[in-house]
């Protein structure tokens, strides 16, 4: 009866164990998506909960048609903290077309280096997340609103929790004939690999000269960095550029600022960032299948020779022949030594214990 | 989108052509999970087996549950041995997305280790039998060999769960694997290897099945 108590309750405690669950607590990836990615959980009424933290955006210069500009979300007391936090830069919040790709806008650098609408990072002791965009303003010039969301969980999984920031005015305004800036086309390299100078492409528009500034991350001093015109200028506009940013190691991040020139006026476009990534894996999926498979049989060899090799073991002359002569009707005769008489079948056999000179 | 759905509570099943299919990330998901929990039984089995020939005989630890916990043992490693090949092919055609990744190759290897540990204990217990719990060393090989399978799986589920969800449970853990990065052999290398192990396997069994007959 103790025993079956004993049994009953370890098996509810098992069961009941495992009870709180977390739908996707290592997050999604960075990707373009939609306002509160319809249909998880964050989106659902019944599993989400509105998220109680401050967002707040902010530009850090003005826009102008076509040109670049830094967007900045500032998430900030956050009183549910979880280990990541996903930041959505929206134009609409109607559930479908609200990237800012959907409303003219073009994403040059995410705040992870890539070129989403969507970002996770990593929420920090403080609680407080700033996120920086850099995109093209869009060419429809006048009134054009972008929010911010953020989805979180919590430590203890129990909610998928959800905030958005009020709509914010940014308001576009019209640029002179010929004013350089970056190519539409133009996406900034979120990364490098380990190791690589080789120099860094970027295209821009109404350009007759660029300069580029680095430094590393958390640095102060920027230095210049050499450029190159690699297509035929005419009429002295060039916006094919190649520029060399020396190679980084472990796990160094650059930023970089370009300014883009025609004739005598300049615009600094807004700092962009640069990480370093590991070389890329060169290994081939059929020898790891192979790996796989060896490292099998050789332990399978390994561990049955042990077997054997371990196995308590009765030797073949210790079972045949002492049995024969003990369980059995053999008689020894001193008359013929080494021999012994099989009365049942009429023969002799020869005794295998039998020893020369041995009594 | 296109990645709006992935992942987050999406609908298990797709249909097409009027037949209800299944990803074959979910039909890992499903092995993995026979595969775990029987080798989970097997290995708390196998560790009590050489628990219950070490101590004493008792009211708790007499025969009937010796005998219960062996066969629970073979029947739970039996069948995660059968579902563990499924498991490596449904994980196969799951994992085309990460096909050039350390973690992807760290996966493929400590599952073979897992397979090769889990294929010895089956192999040890079919052929030496019941008896093999009361050769001390043998028990203690057998046990150890549970432990290290189990080890191997745990650590080759881990990286499923870090390559699908960015996360596992050795993320608890003081201490990291290096599991970001992988030993990388030439295919002409993993081919030898695997042709050495496919010789020594048939030498051990040639050898050793001699001897095991004669102990029978």
């Amino acid at each position: 009866m103790n025993r079956f108590v004993i049994v009953t309750l370890l098996s509810v405690s098992l069961v009941l164990a495992p009870g709180s669950s977390l739908a996707n607590p290592g997050g999604n990836g960075d990707a373009d998506r939609d306002y509160s990615c319809g249909g998880s959980c964050h989106g659902d009424p019944s599993l989400s909960m509105p998220s109680d933290a401050t967002i707040e955006i902010t530009l850090g210069n003005e826009a102008f048609s076509g040109q670049a500009v830094s967007v900045e979300v500032t998430v900030s007391d956050v009183s549910s903290p979880s280990n990541i936090v996903g930041i959505f830069l929206l134009s609409s919040l109607n559930g479908n077309s609200d990237t800012p790709e959907d409303h003219g806008w073009h994403i040059i650098q995410d705040p992870n280096g890539g070129s989403s609408n969507y970002i996770e990072t990593k929420m920090p002791p403080s609680g407080s997340i700033a996120a920086t965009w850099v995109l093209l303003s869009p060419e429809t010039l006048g009134s054009n609103n972008l929010y911010a969301e953020i989805h979180h969980g919590s430590y203890g999984g129990e909610k998928a929790y959800t905030g958005v920031s009020e709509a914010f005015e940014v308001f576009v305004n019209d640029v002179p004939e010929g004013l350089p800036g970056m190519s539409n086309e133009w996406v900034a390299p979120s990364f490098r690999v380990s190791g690589d100078d080789s120099p860094i492409h970027i295209s821009t528009r109404n350009s007759t000269d660029i300069s580029v500034e680095w430094m590393i991350e958390g640095e102060w001093e920027p230095i210049p960095a050499p450029v190159q015109c690699t297509s035929d200028s005419e009429g002295g506009v060039c916006n094919d550029w190649e520029v060399r940013i020396p190679a980084t190691m472990g796990e160094i991040e650059i930023i970089y600022r370009i300014t883009t020139y025609n004739g005598t006026f300049s615009i600094k476009q807004p700092w962009l960032k640069m990480g370093t990534a590991p070389p890329p894996f060169e290994g081939d999926i059929w020898s790891a299948r192979a790996h796989s498979f060896a490292f099998a049989l050789l332990v399978i060899s390994m561990l049955v020779s042990l077997q054997g090799r371990l196995s308590p073991t009765v030797k073949r002359e210790e079972i045949d022949e002492k049995g024969l002569v003990d369980n059995s009707s053999l008689i020894r005769s001193e008359d013929n030594p080494g021999w012994l008489w099989n009365p049942e079948t009429g023969e002799w056999v020869e005794d295998q214990e039998y020893k020369e000179g041995a009594e | 989108m296109e990645s709006r759905n992935r992942g987050m509570g999406g609908r298990p099943g797709i249909q097409r052509g009027g037949r209800v299919m299944v990803s074959s990330a979910t039909l890992h998901t499903s092995m993995a999970e026979v595969v775990v929990g029987s080798m989970v039984l097997a290995t708390i089995c196998a560790v009590g087996c050489l628990a219950s020939r070490a101590l004493a005989p008792s009211k708790i630890n007499n025969e009937s549950l010796f005998i219960t916990m062996d066969r629970a043992s073979l029947a739970g490693s039996f069948l995660a041995l059968v579902f563990l090949p499924i498991a490596i092919m449904t994980g196969n055609l799951a994992a085309e997305s990460h096909s050039s990744s350390a973690l992807l190759y760290n996966k493929f290897v400590y599952s073979g280790l897992a397979l090769g540990f889990w294929a010895a204990f089956v192999i040890g217990r079919i052929r030496l039998g019941e008896a093999l719990w009361e050769a001390r060393q043998l028990a203690i090989l057998q046990s150890a060999t549970a432990c290290m399978a189990f080890l191997m799986t745990t650590i080759s589920a881990s990286i499923g769960g870090k390559l699908s969800r960015g996360e596992s449970l050795l993320d608890l853990l003081p201490f990291s694997l290096p599991l970001d990065s992988a030993s990388i052999l030439p295919l002409w290398a993993s081919s030898t290897l695997l042709l050495l192990g496919i010789i020594s396997t048939t030498v051990v069994f040639r050898l050793t099945l001699l001897r095991v007959h004669i102990t029978d």
